[in-house]
Formats: structure tokens, sequence, C-alpha cells
């Protein structure tokens, strides 16, 4: 077990095999897990919301947080490496303003997945577990939303603005998260139907859920099955019934500075929703960002965002912009310390440019940034090798990040969830803590 | 002792006059030991330098590799335990991937004899069959194991016993575990499937290029169910009792004839039945008059409507920009093709090999619904043969047997279409072979290489549509039956393949038998479902099958499409939708275009053109659609529309019960009981007019968003 894990999966049948014969010695598969989780690591969770910055499409780690800019011309590709506010730290030029937080990211830049088409990649970075047949794990937020008993009438998982597909898994409809839906820069971005319908008053609203209550209730008996008692109207209900929770999607309460921080565009505003969802106890907000994954031309894509651009609009500046401007004001209102901030896509792409100037998938390594819940700040762990195309040193596996992120949330990754038929499966199986991602 | 083993494996070599053979031999092993998975070696770029074809699918190649490459360094002639091939995955040499590969075990023996005889490349002698033993097991109690062997048949007539050089794997290794033990001198090894929870379970045999699928059925109660004297509608019946029985599930009742009229008119046109049906059918209930009345949903306007629909969502109909005619053309056809009665052979025909102006043409839109040869062939594939192919453009399928052959020379098959409104075969054009670098050879998958000239369009369609071949009735009564049941015998029903096998296999081959031996005939095959009592099933649940979800012991509630839901709401409320550029009146049913923007139909969650809406990812529980329920115009504006039913029915003066029984009939399908009655007319009584009419617009609210509406059950 203290060998350099360096095998293609992480963890093979053959491990399994290999650990379970240590059995006679009276050493069980739980004693070992224990036996790692009391190791230095050990700690206590301190995040209590989690806010998924999904980069769809897989952005490129050498356009954005693992640069190689002694490789030659069609590695390095057409940006420059910039230093940070941590010493020896280097990130593209297009990431100025994340620069200067540094200090609070902790880049992890040897992830590493066999996985490179989109579903299935994305599947594995969502839940840490690769797609099975059999079983459809629930992502991160519908896991949290069933372990984490809900504190306020909000949602307990909101996606910023939608999820192309569904996420909850075997945890089932109840865990799907919330779609706001709309583009929160428009100036009357609401989200729809949290208000009453004219003519519709609290008393007729009490009303139509007694009566469906009772037309539930004679459905389930019929079919002798259970009535479910806190069904999707009953949320709904709670929800468009208070008008305190509702405020949380009112934008326009923000100071304009504030709003400005974030810059103009969809990805900045959706940030700054973002925290006042957090900040009114939602466990998890994920805002995604569509559009990284760029097959072809990267100064365009990545940069400029429409041909002629005199300054860069396209999705380095305008990540670059929100993110910061995020970690810094959670920062400032104190909320990042029990914030997991995650920014991340389903792979990274080729290490060399395509004849269309753009670089295909490659998820054998890539970067994620994590910052915030009791991270150490201001870190690179794990390196690629000289041209970005496998990982160099420490390589970490979207389970081991799984288990990271599970365990800096304050959820045991070995809590047995099951499935609707009882079969139990674990939040997280065979993932390692990254080692120093919390101050030891 | 060693050296005594080798002696004697000699002796059989010299016996047998039959050296170690590269395919049936070593690769097998490779295989085995995961070298060539598409983790390791295996990968598209291989590892450490080393590049295995995935899964052994290229034995060439792969022999290649070993003995040429790299110097030849891979095997040492001189020194047989020093070759890479053998001191890498023993471990004697530094290996990334580790110990893959026991040193005294029977794989790295035939490793270490095939060196010391020269590195053979044998006889390739080709694979016919692989049998396995037992292929299907009825057990009665768990935890159980069962050994399993495998059985190879080669061409030149030798049946050789290959368990140890098969790999066993389960699709889900919490509920059976392979065990193997390796053998030694003294024995053979041994490999067992250790079943640890009842159910119906599957395990792969997979030997060179065969698959084979073991099913492992444990009961999941200790007490015998006897169906044998349950009455049986038709053949359906009879495969879905025997694995009920297997399984020990009781089967719930038969649903009562309104919960089977609502459900069958759902499934089949798309739409509640009037009230007057309702009477009509439930009066004088009898197989004849279902019979009667599911032949008459059949010709009906409404299946034609609902039908097109359901297919153009698998056709990935959508509007091009600035092109409306093309899509209009398109679903004119289809609808006209349905309406017809077309055998689906001929359907399929037709979108294969159009070509013409296709804005009157309507199949020619076909190749325009994708956006190159590539993207046609992913849609071929997953239409018409019910399969994913879209894993083989950068390699070999991993869990199927398609190769970048397959894949690239299906998309060459039409990559001499241009797709502009004229749709036509060019003489240019061409797919590159990302394997070779080179043009790719127009192929059937699987099958051959179409190298001639001519449309190779023609080709395939002759071989996808020949008696013999059951992709596409297989993939099609799948989707049928899923349609009908709200899953199907496979699933995802775009994904049939040897590793993903069939909950009920002989089921499925039946009901594609009889598919094409009726024509193609869609309606003959609802007809054969609708019509069992598997189909008739009550949605009741009783002790012992409440957690089947895919064994038809009881129907499975599911969820209305958001097409069909807001019909049904415009219906029950007599309001029609109103959806821009339509005639008032139109049907939401009729929107085919997936691009028009209708907010309701997005919200409630309608499949969205990309991808294609294969997968039964129907919910109803977001709460945005709730929320839209609950405070949207969908239905509220509705509830208070001058000319809606409610208003019409209280000007006319009737009775709250009269009110009452008119929703529950039209809504859920049957008349509301006594204490039913009783209770809504003391809760919606009022001397005040205003309230009395509040009350029942809540009323009829709370009953059209109830489970018993929402869902088909």
């Amino acid at each position: 077990m203290n060998r350099p894990h360096r095998r293609c999966e992480s963890l093979t049948r053959r491990d399994m095999l290999r650990m379970g014969s240590l059995a006679p010695l009276g050493l069980g598969l739980t004693d070992l897990f224990r036996l790692q989780a009391a190791s230095p690591n050990s700690f206590r969770a301190k995040a209590k919301s989690c806010i998924l910055l999904w980069l769809d499409g897989g952005p490129s780690h050498l356009e954005t947080f693992d640069l190689k800019p002694d490789a030659p011309a069609e590695v390095r590709g057409p940006f420059k490496a910039i230093s940070t506010n941590v010493g020896g730290i280097q990130l593209c030029e297009l990431l100025a303003n994340t620069a200067k937080v540094c200090d609070k990211l902790a880049i992890l830049r040897s992830m590493t997945s066999p996985l490179g088409e989109h579903g299935l990649a994305n599947h594995f970075l969502m839940t840490g577990y690769k797609p099975s047949p059999v079983i459809q794990y629930p992502q991160y937020g519908s896991v949290l939303a069933h372990v984490r008993s809900m504190p306020s009438v909000l949602p307990p998982f909101i996606t910023i603005p939608e999820n192309r597909s569904s996420v909850a898994g075997f945890l089932g409809d109840k865990y799907e998260p919330f779609a706001t839906r709309g583009d929160p820069s428009k100036p009357d971005f609401s989200v729809r139907d949290l208000d009453f319908f004219p003519g519709v008053d609290e008393t007729r609203i009490l009303r139509r859920r007694t009566y469906l209550a009772e037309f539930d209730r004679a459905q389930a008996s019929f079919e002798a099955r259970e009535d479910r008692s806190d069904s999707a109207f009953e949320k709904a209900y709670r929800l468009v019934t208070s008008h305190e929770a509702k405020r949380a999607f009112h934008l326009s309460e923000e100071p304009a500075e504030v709003r400005a921080r974030y810059g103009p565009r969809m990805f900045g505003q959706s940030c700054l929703l973002a925290r006042r969802l957090i900040e009114r106890g939602v466990p998890f907000v994920s805002v995604n960002n569509t559009g990284w994954d760029t097959h072809e031309n990267l100064a365009l894509q990545l940069r400029d965002g429409y041909s002629g651009a005199k300054v860069g609009v396209g999705l380095i500046p305008t990540f670059d912009q929100a993110f910061s401007a995020l970690v810094t004001d959670l920062s400032e209102r104190n909320l990042l310390v029990d914030t997991l901030v995650i920014v991340m896509g389903e792979f990274g792409r080729t290490p060399k440019l395509n004849s269309r100037g753009g670089r295909d998938h490659w998820p054998r390594v890539f970067s994620v940034v994590l910052a915030g819940g009791g991270v150490q700040g201001g870190q690179v762990i794990g390196s690629s090798d000289r041209v970005g195309e496998s990982p160099d040193d420490n390589p970490i596996t979207p389970n081991d990040l799984a288990c990271t992120i599970y365990t800096l949330l304050g959820v045991d990754p070995n809590l047995e969830l099951h499935t609707a038929d009882g079969r139990p499966v674990r939040v997280n199986q065979g993932g390692k803590l990254i080692r120093g991602i919390v101050p030891s | 002792m060693k050296t005594f083993a080798w002696f004697c494996l000699a002796l059989w070599i010299e016996d047998c006059v039959q050296a170690v053979d590269f395919e049936t031999d070593v690769m097998p092993v490779l295989t085995k030991a995961g070298c060539n998975s598409g983790a390791c070696h295996g990968a598209a770029a291989g590892r450490g330098g080393f590049h295995l074809s995935l899964l052994g699918a290229n034995p060439n190649s792969d022999y290649d590799a070993i003995v040429h490459e790299f110097e030849g360094r891979r095997n040492n002639q001189a020194h047989p335990e020093k070759s890479l091939i053998l001191a890498k995955p023993t471990g004697n040499l530094d290996h990334g991937g580790d110990v893959v590969l026991d040193e005294t075990g029977p794989g790295a023996k035939v490793l270490m004899e095939w060196i010391r005889s020269g590195v053979p490349r044998g006889t390739s002698a080709k694979l016919t069959n692989l049998k396995v033993e037992p292929n299907r097991y009825v057990g009665t109690k768990f935890p159980t194991t069962v050994s399993l062997r495998a059985i190879a048949i080669f061409d030149h007539g030798v049946q050789t016993d290959v368990t140890d050089r098969t790999v066993f794997s389960s699709a889900d290794p919490a509920a059976v575990e392979i065990e193997e033990s390796e053998g030694n001198e003294e024995s053979e090894g041994n490999i067992v499937a250790r079943i640890k929870r009842p159910g119906q379970h599957v395990v792969l045999a997979r030997f060179l290029n065969r698959v084979v699928p073991i099913q492992f059925i444990i009961p999941l109660s200790e007490k015998a169910v006897d169906l044998s004297s349950q009455p049986r509608g038709n053949w359906i019946d009879e495969e879905i009792l025997q694995l009920l029985s297997e399984l020990r599930i009781p089967i719930s009742p038969p649903s009562s004839s309104n919960e089977w009229l609502r459900r069958v008119t759902l499934d089949l046109a798309g739409r509640l039945p009037e009230p007057a049906t309702v009477e009509r059918i439930v009066l004088q209930d009898s197989p004849d008059v279902r019979s009667g009345y599911v032949d008459e949903l059949l010709a009906s306007e409404a299946f034609n409507d609902y039908w097109t629909l359901k297919f153009s969502k698998l056709l990935r109909f959508h509007s091009l920009p600035n092109d409306n005619e093309g899509l209009n053309a398109y679903s004119e056809w289809l609808r006209g093709e349905i309406h017809d009665g077309q055998g689906l052979d001929r359907i399929a025909r037709q979108l294969l090999t159009a070509t013409g102006d296709s804005h009157f043409i309507g199949p020619a839109n076909f190749g325009r619904m994708v956006s190159d040869a590539r993207d046609q062939a992913e849609l071929v594939g997953q239409l018409f043969m019910g399969t994913k192919l879209g894993c083989a453009n950068c390699h070999n399928h991993p869990l199927d047997k398609w190769t970048q052959d397959d894949y690239h020379g299906l998309a060459a098959v039409f990559s001499k279409l241009e797709r502009g409104r004229e749709v036509r075969l060019t003489s240019r054009g061409a797919v590159t072979n990302l394997r070779t670098g080179e043009p790719a050879v127009p192929r059937i998958p699987g099958f051959l290489d179409l190298d001639g000239p001519g449309d190779h369009r023609v080709a395939f369609a002759d071989w996808l549509l020949s008696k013999d071949n059951r992709y596409f009735a297989r993939a099609t009564v799948n989707r049928l039956w899923q349609a009908m049941f709200g899953r199907g015998l496979v699933e995802p029903t775009d994904d049939l393949r040897d590793t993903n096998p069939p909950t009920h296999p002989e089921l499925l081959h039946k009901l594609a038998d009889d598919f094409v031996n009726n024509g193609y005939n869609i309606r003959h095959t609802l007809k054969q479902i609708a019509l069992s009592h598997t189909y008739a099933r009550s949605g009741e649940i009783i002790p012992g099958n409440d957690s089947d979800d895919r064994f038809y012991s009881h129907a499975y509630g599911r969820p209305l499409l958001p097409e069909v839901l807001i019909d049904a709401i415009s219906d029950v409320t007599g309001v029609t939708g109103n959806f821009n550029g339509h005639a008032s009146g139109s049907r939401a049913i009729t929107i085919i275009d997936p691009l028009e923007p209708v907010a309701a139909l997005d919200i409630l969650g309608r499949c969205s053109k990309a991808k294609g809406c294969d997968e039964n990812g129907q919910t109803n529980g977001g709460l945005s659609s709730q929320l839209h329920l609950l405070n949207g115009d969908l239905l509220n504006q509705k509830l208070v529309d001058t000319n809606g039913r409610l208003n019409k029915l209280l000007d006319a003066g009737h009775s709250d019960e009269t009110i009452v029984r008119e929703y529950y009939i039209r809504a859920i399908g049957r008349n509301p009981t006594e204490p039913e009655s009783k209770h809504w007319c003391q809760q919606i009584m009022d001397t005040d007019e205003i309230k009395r009419k509040e009350k029942l617009q809540d009323f009829v609210w709370s009953l059209l968003n109830s489970r018993s509406f929402l869902e088909n059950h």
C-alpha cells in the first residue's frame, strides 16, 4: 500500500483481492480505510457549502493553469505565462486577476483519467465513479443534497442556468438540481414562476395543497404504496410562500460596484448569484459555463471572443474576472473559509496544437483548481511532464478528487448510500485523499 | 518440479504436433491480464511506447509489435525469461502497470513456451463458436457458487477448453463476483461465479473476439410462485411469466377496464380517452371489445400524429436556418408513411437512399439532420442498429465488436452525399480512417467491405433489411416495447450489444421475428403487446413484487411526455393550446420542430434536438415544472378562461356532483366512487358563487396536479 501508485487504473480488482486477503490477519477493508483516515491528513471538515464552476467541454490545461513556456511552439500554444502573487507559480497571461488571488488556490496539475469522451468523462469527474451499465451514480450536488438536512426552503442543489442531463442518478428525481434558467446578466432576469398567478392568493394555494394531498393519498392507497409526503409539490409550495427565500434570486439588490466586479457577462453574474445562494445556506451551487471544447482557433475562442475584438472577451478573460471576483468576495465576507470552490471540466486538451489551431480531448493529464473550504492555498499539487502529456508526479484520479471533495465537505467517503432496490453504494470507492490539500 | 512440467508440456506439444499459437493461445493471455485494455497498452496511443490493439482486435499488428518492434527486444530467444513481454508483466523488470501476471501461473507458461518455440505466428485457426457452461443458470438459493467453463470451437474442427484463457467479468460485482484459483501442477485452475444477491444477473465471457453473456437467476423469495395456471393473452405472456416464476415474483391482479383503457389510449394515441369511449368500452369489456378498440386506436389520426412525433425525435428532426420547407416536407412524408401503414423497412430504405430536392422529397432530409458523414453513421447505427458506434471513431469499441474500420467504413458509405437543399451523390467526398490515415473503405459494419462502384447506401440498406438481419428489427421492437411499458427489454434502447443483454432475451428474439414476419408493421407489434395480459396488469403492488422494476409483475407508472401532458390539460380544461404560428386548436404533439420556442414544452422537459431522445430520461418531479404548474399560465390561465369547460358547466347550471364526475372521467378515465363524490361535494359547497367557483378551480387544479393525472399508470 505504501508503494507509489502507478498502475493504469487507480484500483483494480486485483487490488481489492489483495486487500481482501489481509482479512485473515484481522485487518478488513474498513480498517485499512480507517488507517488511512487516521494518517496526518485527518482533520475537521470546514466546508459547509460548495460552488462548482463547471467548464463544460474540457478546458485546456496548457492555456490556463499548467503552461509550458519552455516547450516547442506547437505545445506551448499562443499565450505567455505570467507570475502570480505566489513565488514560483505561473499562470496564463489571460488569468491576470486570478494571479492576484493565487495564494488562495490549490492547483492540481496531475489529474489523470482514461476517459476522453464528453459524456463518460463528465460522469467520472462529477461522481468519482466511472460510468457503469448497471448503476447511475449521483453527482456531488445530489449527494450533498441527500446527506445534508435542509437548513432553508431554498433547494439544496441549484444549477445556473441548467443541466443538460440527469445528475441525481440512483438517488432519484428528488435530488435533481433546481435550474434557475435564464441569464442573470440580463436586466429583466428572474426565476420563472416564483410569484403567484393573478387571482390566486395564499389561502387558495393552501387549499390546493390540501386537495392535492387527498388525491395523491388516494392513488398511493390504491397502489398499496406509501404516500410520499415530501413531494415535489411540497418543495415548490414552501419556496413560493417564502418571500425571504425568493429574495436570494434578486440580483438587483446587489450594489452596482459589486455587480461590476464580477463582470457584465453571464458567467460573472452567475457566480454572483451563486454567492447569494451560498450565503443563504444553499449547500451546493453549480455554475455551468459552456464552450470549452476548443477543437479549433484557441486565440479566438479562449482570448478574443469574437474576431477583431480589441479587448478579449473570450472564455478565459470572462472566467478570470468572475472567478477572481468570487474568491475575493467570498474571502472578504469571511465565507471562503467554509465554502469550497471547485473549478474543473471533464478533461484537458492535447499537448500538440492540431491543424486548425485548436486542441482535442486529452484526459491523461489536466488541471483542477480548488479554493476555500479548508484547502491550503498558494500551492501546486502534482505536476505534468515537460509537454503536458502525462502526469509526472503524484497522479490524481477523479476518484481521488471525489474522495477529497467529500472529505472537505464533511461527507464520509465510506458512507453507504442505497439504490432504489436497497443495494449499498459507498459515496466514494477506493479514492485517496489528495496529499497536502489541507494544512498538516 | 518446474522443469518436469516444462518437459511434460514439451512432450505434449510434440505429441499433438501443435505449437503454441499466437492468436488462440498467446493473445488470450494478454487480454486476460488486461495488457490490451483501453487503460493500458490498448489505448490509442499505447503506453510506454508499446501499443497493442484494443482487446486484441488486430492480431497482425499485435504480433508485429511484440515480435519485430523495438528491435525485437520484447522477445529474447537466447534467454526467454528475459523477454520484456514476460519479464515486465511478471514484475521481474520494472513495469508501469505493475505485476499483472503470476510468474508461475499458466499464462506465463504459455508465453514462455511460445517464446521458446521461436515466437511462431501459428496456424491462425478461426474461432467459430464459443460455448459457455452454464449459459443460463437458475438457482434456488444464495449466496452460492457456480463453476464456469468455456469451450472454444475452431474452424479446423478442434474443440478446446479455454476456461483459463477466457475473461469472465461481472456486470455488477456487488451481485456476482468472479473468483479464480489459478491452476498449478497438481490441479487445474477453476473459475467460479459467487452469487451474492438474488435477482437476474449477467456475467460476460470474452475469448478472442467472442463475447457470450451468462444469465444467473436467483429467486427473490423462498416461497415458490406458481404462475402456471395464469391466463395467457399471447406468447408474450408466456415469456414474461416464465421469468417471473423463476424469480418467484408474484404478479398483481389485472387492471380495471378503466385503467387499461386510459393506459392504452395514452400509449397508442398520446391522448386521454373521451368520456363516451370510457362508457362504451367499460360497459361491455371483453377480449373482442379490447381488440376492436386497439384497432380503432391504431387507425386513428391521433395515432398518426403521436407516432410521427415519436419517430421524429428518433430521427432528430429539427429546422435548418432559413429553411422550414425541408422539415415540413420531411414531417409530411413521415406522417403519410405512418398513416398509410407502410412497413418500417420501406421507410428505412427511403431514409437511407433518398436523394433529390429536400423541399419536396421528404426522406431526402434524413442526411440533412446531421452535420457530416460520421455523424450520419452514428445516427444510422443508433437508429437502425440500436448501437452506439461513436466510440469506434477514435478506437475500436471497448464493449462491442465495432472497429474503427467499421465506423469510418459506414461513414464512407455516406461520404459522397451533398447535404444542401438538393441532396445528391457526388463523385467527391471521402472520410479518413483515423486508424490508417487513408480514405476509409466503405463498409457494412462487422460484415463486408463495399469496394465496388455504385451507391453504397443501397448495398447497406439491402444488407440491413435482408431477411436474416435482425439489427433493425430488434432495435425497433425494443423501442416499441419501451413505448408501451416505460422501459425497454434492453436499456438504454440505443445500446444493444452482446455485453448489454436484454432482461428477456428470448422474448426480444420472438418479437423481432414476429415483426419481420409481419412486414415490419409497427401496428402489428403494438397490438400484440397491447393485448397481452402483461400489459393489462394493475399498478397495484402486492407483497413480494414492490421492488420489481423490470420483470413486469405489475404496471409501472410513468410520466406523460410534455407534449402529451399539455394536450391533456387542454382537453380536460376545454381550452386549446395557443402556439405561435400554429392554427388555433393545434395540439402540442404536432409541434415537430424542437427548435420552435414553446416555453411550456421546455420547462416540462421536452427532449432537445442535439442528442436525440432515445434515453428514457423522462421526469416530472422537477421543481421547475412543478412551479410552472403551480404559478405559471399553462394551467392557471385555462382554469379561468371564460370559454373553458368550468365556466361553461357553471353557466349551464350544473351541480357540483355533475362537475366533479365530469372532471374525474376526463382526467383519470373513471367515475368518482360514491365516497369520493360526496367528499368533494362537501368540500366545494358554498353559498357564495364566487367562492364556489374558486373552490372548483382549485379542485380541478389539484386533480390535474395529482399523480393519477400526471402519470400513465
